[in-house]
């Protein structure tokens, strides 16, 4: 019965399988083959609590399938296979592997139905994926991993913890609708808000997925925030603060991304903003709003990954994906240019794109029930999201100054991938009404209207004179090397230097007392054994003549006193 | 890709050399130096973009797309949910001097928030190279 099994084993299956497989197209075609597989069964199961298995007196449910855990649990599988598909060339073994049980891991996690098999899953996100970082083999790349991995397992603790809270105060351990209040509550919902990349909390995104391997930050980009997005939305949907925290989120990686140099990083920062409208959406809570963050977070998994995979090739052709290094490669690799902008169309929302038909959900709920203010902040972030990803990447990687690289079309694989993924783009946003079918909730939204498709439209190409009147005057910040200091400076240099600081004053003191007690100590000892040594006045021995001389000495005086 | 099918690919572009070399002088000529006869149609058809004219061009175009779309305004009903969206040509005019905020501020941000690529080093990616097992460099100008 296909209905009778976690359908993450057939992940974890084929990762086993794999290892017996030799390396080459067989091997790869099972990286294939095993999404598409766990795709059709999603697709046909019946909604409901399907396999569940009694440990230690708990009861947990593996495959809480309803539509919300299913068009999670699909997507997942299209950005498996997409993802897989793009690396049709690795030949690392633990490349391989690690993307099926992180692919798995997170698919498992959206079907749990409590919050240990929730935490087990997610635990298995964070410990398979920091070997997609690890995979460059760098020394960067392994202190990188080291941060990444102990931010995700923090946030593991945080929710074994908070879910053992839970089940004190409310004797369940059932992953449903929470209300922030208890100290359980508030630590699940830190765990995953630190997943979700909420503001300060979001820095191990955009430091580790840019030190991932090239096939490794296309999959690592899929799964990790959207599976917290998930969480959010199953958790903790309609809790206001979520509004706030989303709105904050949405402006801050602006600025970021507008001058970052690294290219995979802008990319991060723009996925952040995405992560932003989606927990706005959660925030709201209105069936609306919801699945509008399910929309997106579908149609952000696809065009983040088609971004992933043409700034990926780029890497791949020239060994650098960095705007001060990049230009002019259109002439060389059009067809992966085309890509990259389609993926760029698609995350500024431009109509027939998938990005216009789901963000206009999140930004319609924000209107329609009078957030006002955070709309406009939702309206700013569109125009950067179009500013730095839509414009920038493209346009710095592909246009801009001729940097004299003629690398070749990216291989035939990725191109494939790429237009995969282009096509779903395309597709979904110009017939919106496959994924609004797949939606939680049933949808009454039309997207295309005159008044959204002519106000998108001014809205994007009045940005886009702004970003030529800035570049013809010279405004626009000329993309140089650099590193651009973010939240993450305060544990990667203020906290070690104020420790270090801290370590230093606390060593320079007991140095000091030490020395100080220990000088006292040696002059004592130095005293003491002048006087109490072997050659001490106290010890030294004297000759009796002398103690005779001194006695007839003394008795002398004594005669001269009585005699006077 | 494999050894043999780089092998291949670089036997056939030298093989495919004499039939191009009239078609090449003629490139050779037209874009300064540049030969590009190996390079994708697409690619070769799209350099159009490398003359500061057609750019100026695309400029132009764009200045005219967007007077037309602001004048659009006036020209339906728009339906509004906040009262600033009825403002004419709202979204042109938040399009225009929001972007424009946004990066003077990132410029401003970055007099202090920028540093060396090394400033991390060694505990950073950025500023190594990509390991070059993991890459399939390919040329036309190698």
């Amino acid at each position: 019965m296909l209905e009778s099994f976690p359908v993450a084993f057939v992940f974890f299956a084929a990762a086993i399988l794999l290892m017996a497989l030799p390396r080459g197209p067989i091997r790869a075609g099972l990286l294939l083959i095993a999404p598409l597989i766990t795709l059709v069964v999603i697709w046909y199961l019946p909604e409901g609590n399907l396999w569940s298995v009694n440990l230690m007196g708990l009861d947990l449910d593996f495959m809480r399938v309803d539509r919300l855990s299913r068009i999670f649990g699909l997507i997942f599988c299209v950005a498996a296979f997409l993802g897989n598909l793009y690396a049709w060339h690795v030949k690392d073994s633990v490349q391989q592997i690690a993307a099926l049980l992180y692919a798995g891991s997170a698919i498992g996690a959206v079907f749990a139905g409590d919050l240990i098999t929730l935490f087990l899953f997610w635990e298995g996100t964070a410990i398979t994926s920091v070997f997609l970082i690890w995979a460059r083999g760098t020394e960067g790349a392994y202190h990188t991993g080291m941060r990444y991995l102990i931010i995700q397992i923090t946030s593991g603790v945080l929710l074994l913890a908070g879910a053992v809270l839970f089940w004190r105060e409310t004797g369940s351990l059932a992953f449903d609708k929470m209300t922030l209040g208890s100290f359980g509550t508030w630590l699940i919902f830190l765990a995953f808000g630190i997943k979700s990349a909420f503001p300060l909390l979001n820095n191990w995104l955009q430091d580790s997925y840019p030190a991932a391997t090239i096939t490794g930050s296309v999959v690592l980009s899929a799964f990790t925030t959207k599976l917290a997005i998930y969480a959010l939305a199953r958790g903790f949907p309609g809790t206001e603060a979520l509004i706030y925290i989303g709105a904050v989120m949405t402006l801050f990686p602006l600025f970021f991304a507008v001058i970052e140099n690294d290219l995979r990083r802008v990319l991060t920062y723009s996925l952040n903003t995405q992560l932003g409208f989606m927990v706005v959406g959660i925030g709201i809570g209105t069936e609306l709003s919801l699945n509008g963050t399910a929309a997106y977070a579908l149609a952000g998994i696809l065009y983040k990954e088609l971004l992933f995979m043409s700034i990926g090739a780029v890497l791949f052709r020239t060994g650098t994906s960095k705007a001060s290094e990049l230009g002019g490669l259109y002439k060389t690799m059009p067809q992966t240019m085309l890509f990259c902008v389609i993926g760029a169309a698609s995350v500024s929302a431009f109509p027939l794109f998938s990005g216009f038909i789901s963000k206009s959900l999140i930004l319609s709920a924000a209107s329609h029930d009078g957030y006002y203010v955070v709309w406009g902040i939702l309206l700013f972030a569109s125009i950067g999201v179009f500013l730095h990803t839509g414009i920038k990447v493209p346009y710095f990687a592909f246009f801009a100054k001729d940097s004299g690289l003629r690398p070749k079309e990216a291989p035939f694989h990725m191109v494939m991938a790429m237009g995969v993924t282009s096509f779903l783009c395309i597709f979904i946003g110009v017939f919106p009404g496959m994924l609004y079918g797949l939606l939680p909730f049933d949808v009454d939204y039309v997207p295309y209207t005159t008044t959204h498709v002519i106000t998108q439209i001014q809205l994007l190409f009045f940005a886009a004179l702004a970003f030529v009147v800035l570049m013809k005057s010279g405004i626009y910040p000329q993309v140089v090397k650099s590193v651009i200091l973010d939240t993450d400076w305060s544990y990667r240099r203020a906290l070690p230097a104020v420790l270090s600081y801290c370590a230093w004053v606390v060593a320079t003191l007991w140095n000091g007392l030490l020395t100080f007690g220990l000088n006292r100590f040696q002059e004592i000892t130095a005293g003491l054994y002048k006087s109490y040594g072997p050659e001490g006045r106290i010890a030294r021995v004297w000759p009796t003549g002398s103690m005779v001389l001194w006695i007839a000495a003394l008795l002398a005086a004594a005669l001269l006193v009585n005699f006077f | 890709m494999s050894e043999q099918e780089k092998q291949s690919t670089s036997q056939k572009s030298v093989s495919s050399n004499p039939d191009a070399t009239l078609a090449q002088g003629d490139q050779v000529a037209n874009k300064g130096g540049e030969d590009t006869s190996t390079y994708p149609a697409l690619g070769r058809w799209m350099m159009f973009v490398d003359n500061p004219k057609n750019v100026n061009k695309i400029v132009y175009g764009l200045c005219i797309l967007c007077a037309g779309l602001f004048l659009a305004d006036f020209l339906y009903h728009k339906h509004t949910y906040v009262a600033i969206e009825d403002i004419p040509g709202f979204y042109a005019l938040y399009g225009f001097f929001m972007c424009a905020a946004l990066v003077v501020c990132a410029k401003v941000m970055r007099i202090f928030l920028k540093r060396g690529e090394d400033y991390y080093a060694p505990y950073d990616v950025e500023s190594e190279e990509y390991p070059e097992d993991g890459l399939d460099r390919e040329s036309h100008n190698a």
